[in-house]
């Protein structure tokens, strides 16, 4: 079985992101952890909260961008940071849910600012140990 | 020269042309000497020029300037003019952080008197200027507050009495963009901008102190105020989350309008929209309104900036005399009047981490700089500085009235943060005479001086190549990032 993880690929400018995981609803949800890996020390967030994202229906790429897109959404709109995630597939669309807490500032910084989740260079890819998708977030 | 499958021809000492191959419906343009094209070629940058080719009513040239690397969709650094009957609009060719522009505030004060007050003063912008990730500004505004914003810009300040007629006479387009529609912004968007306006944000955007230090176009320079010795404030800022959401926003709505109608691009985050259909005019009008919400957050920085130094030297604004030279964006799209082919047209010019340029003689630009051409401003590294630039002829017929917007990454972020822990750069910056004061450690280790192209190479290749021409380079003392 793949272990679950991610590691930085060469980008220039951004961060370019290599996540992989045994099926695909648990790339999602290592990918939403990979996510707040960039954003914060996930170690400091407490378990207290959580939240359902769904995928709805799509290519694979397009299920994972959504999930991402939702997942950053959490952090700039409600100030919600994910400790970990856990993934379903229920009729085609990937359930992820999550568990974290809103910032506090006494306990919480963040790494960097991370704008967005882009559809550049996002690949899903399905290999003899599992499942690997790569994209790139806009800092 | 060939990169992979690239093929390069040099036209001149600065610039290389990429021949149409395959769907490219116009040749690539990049502006470079040969020794930076030997870094451009390393990432995916020049297969994005040809990529951008690709797009429907593009005109003359897909253009690379010399800061240029690997984006999204488009490259950084790059510009493409579209025909506004038949063209396109692609949110990927302006970018998330729609109009992220940079203004210069220029004062009475000289660095020499400034310089023992430097710790105290960058210690008071750090506090009172808001930085870093989810940092909030002093303004919280009411949903009809923001739409009122997004309506008017700048003149949304003047309002409040947070700018002055002055500020807004010499900031790009008046510091308000027409044809914005509130009703074009998500509510999602706007709430990510409820409470961010006046928020320097983070990664590279910065406040800072800088030195003129040498003049090298004495009248460009004197119609810009600008004089050997004295002191400068630099503010670099955008959008923040709102313009994200936009871009985000209309990525969706043009993914569907290409579904729609069967368009094909060589990467999604291409997607675009027929300039005149329903789907463009909505995002030119989200788009607008996004960008003045950027001339507005920028004009809050510059009176923070203004009230700030002001209070900690106890000067008056007419001692202290900080007034701003200009201010203007490197990530728009913009309707234009330019000459294509022998013949004059208007276009849509999308500028991604590109800065309109315009020469002397332009009717858009002030009075006071219609003789020496319109001013941009290239940021540097923290280390190595920036420059200011006046735009010049050769960029009506080479680059649609633009030319580069900074110094251009060279090194990941991972590589920066890995060549040095982020303790020792606040030692190696005081150890090259910059105070820095940051939120994020990890943030000021992926912005080393390293990270970056040597600004001074990048700005000899515009001026070399006639699409801007040197004013003054600026010698950075004090830093806040967030």
């Amino acid at each position: 079985m793949t272990r679950r993880g991610f590691r930085l690929l060469p980008h220039t400018a951004d961060l370019r992101v290599e996540v992989c995981a045994a099926d695909f609803p648990s790339l999602c949800a290592a990918s939403v952890e990979a996510l707040f890996s960039l954003l914060t020390d996930r170690r400091k967030i407490r378990r207290s909260g959580r939240r359902t994202l769904d995928s709805g229906s799509g290519h694979p790429e397009e299920r994972l961008l959504s999930i991402l897109r939702q997942a950053l959404l959490l952090f700039s709109l409600d100030r919600f940071l994910v400790r970990d995630a856990g993934a379903i597939m229920e009729s085609g669309r990937i359930l992820v849910t999550v568990r974290g807490e809103h910032v506090d500032d006494a306990r919480h910084s963040a790494y960097r600012e991370i704008k967005a989740v882009t559809a550049h260079a996002l690949t899903v890819e399905e290999g003899p140990s599992g499942f690997t998708a790569r994209f790139v977030l806009d800092v | 020269m060939r990169f992979e499958d690239i093929s390069l021809s040099q036209v001149s000492e600065t610039a290389w042309e990429i021949p149409r191959t395959g769907g490219m419906l116009v040749p690539g343009l990049v502006f470079a000497s040969r020794g930076m094209m030997e870094d451009i070629v390393r990432d995916q940058a020049l297969r994005q020029v040809m990529n951008v080719a690709h797009l429907p009513g593009i005109l003359y040239r897909s253009i690379g300037m010399p800061d240029i690397h690997w984006g999204y969709g488009f490259p950084i650094g790059g510009v493409a003019a579209m025909d506004v009957a038949e063209g396109v609009i692609s949110p990927g060719g302006v970018g998330y952080d729609i109009n992220c522009g940079v203004r210069l505030l220029r004062s009475n004060l000289e660095m020499a008197t400034l310089r023992p007050r430097l710790p105290e003063l960058v210690a008071a912008l750090h506090r009172e200027v808001p930085s870093g990730v989810g940092s909030t500004g002093t303004v919280r505004l009411t949903p009809p507050e923001m739409n009122k914003v997004l309506a008017g810009g700048s003149r949304w300040a003047v309002s409040r009495g947070n700018a002055t007629e002055e500020d807004v006479e010499f900031t790009e387009s008046g510091g308000r963009l027409p044809g914005a529609d509130p009703d074009a912004v998500s509510d999602v968007a706007k709430k990510r901008g409820l409470d961010q306006l006046g928020t320097l944000g983070a990664g590279n955007h910065f406040l800072e102190i800088d030195e003129v230090e040498e003049v090298f176009f004495p009248e460009a320079a004197a119609a810009y105020g600008l004089f050997q010795g004295q002191a400068v404030f630099f503010v670099h800022s955008g959008s923040r989350g709102l313009g994200y959401q936009v871009c985000d926003d209309y990525l969706d709505v043009m993914a569907a309008y290409m579904r729609k109608h069967a368009l094909n691009v060589p990467d999604r985050q291409l997607a675009c929209a027929h300039i005149g259909s329903d789907e463009g005019r909505r995002y030119l009008s989200g788009l607008a309104a996004a960008a003045n919400y950027a001339f507005a957050n920028r004009q809050l920085l510059a009176h923070q900036v203004r009230e700030t130094v002001q209070r900690v030297l106890r000067l008056g604004p007419r001692d202290a005399g900080i007034r701003t030279v200009y201010d203007v964006g490197h990530n728009n799209a913009k309707f234009e009047s330019h000459e294509v082919d022998g013949r004059r047209r208007d276009v849509l010019v999308h500028r991604k981490g590109a800065t309109r340029a315009f020469p002397p003689g332009h009717p858009e630009l002030p009075a006071a700089y219609r003789d020496v051409g319109q001013p941009v401003f290239i940021p540097g590294d923290m280390g190595r500085g920036s420059f200011v630039l006046a735009g010049a002829p050769g960029a009506m017929r080479l680059s649609f009235g633009s030319t580069c917007h900074g110094a251009g990454r060279r090194m990941s972020r991972t590589s920066a943060r890995q060549s040095v822990p982020g303790k020792s750069v606040f030692a190696e910056m005081e150890r090259r005479g910059v105070l820095v004061a940051c939120t994020s450690r990890k943030t000021l280790a992926e912005e080393i001086p390293e990270a970056y192209k040597d600004v001074g190479t990048v700005v000899d290749v515009v001026d070399q190549a006639g699409i801007a021409r040197k004013v003054a380079r600026l010698r950075p003392l004090a830093v806040v990032k967030g």
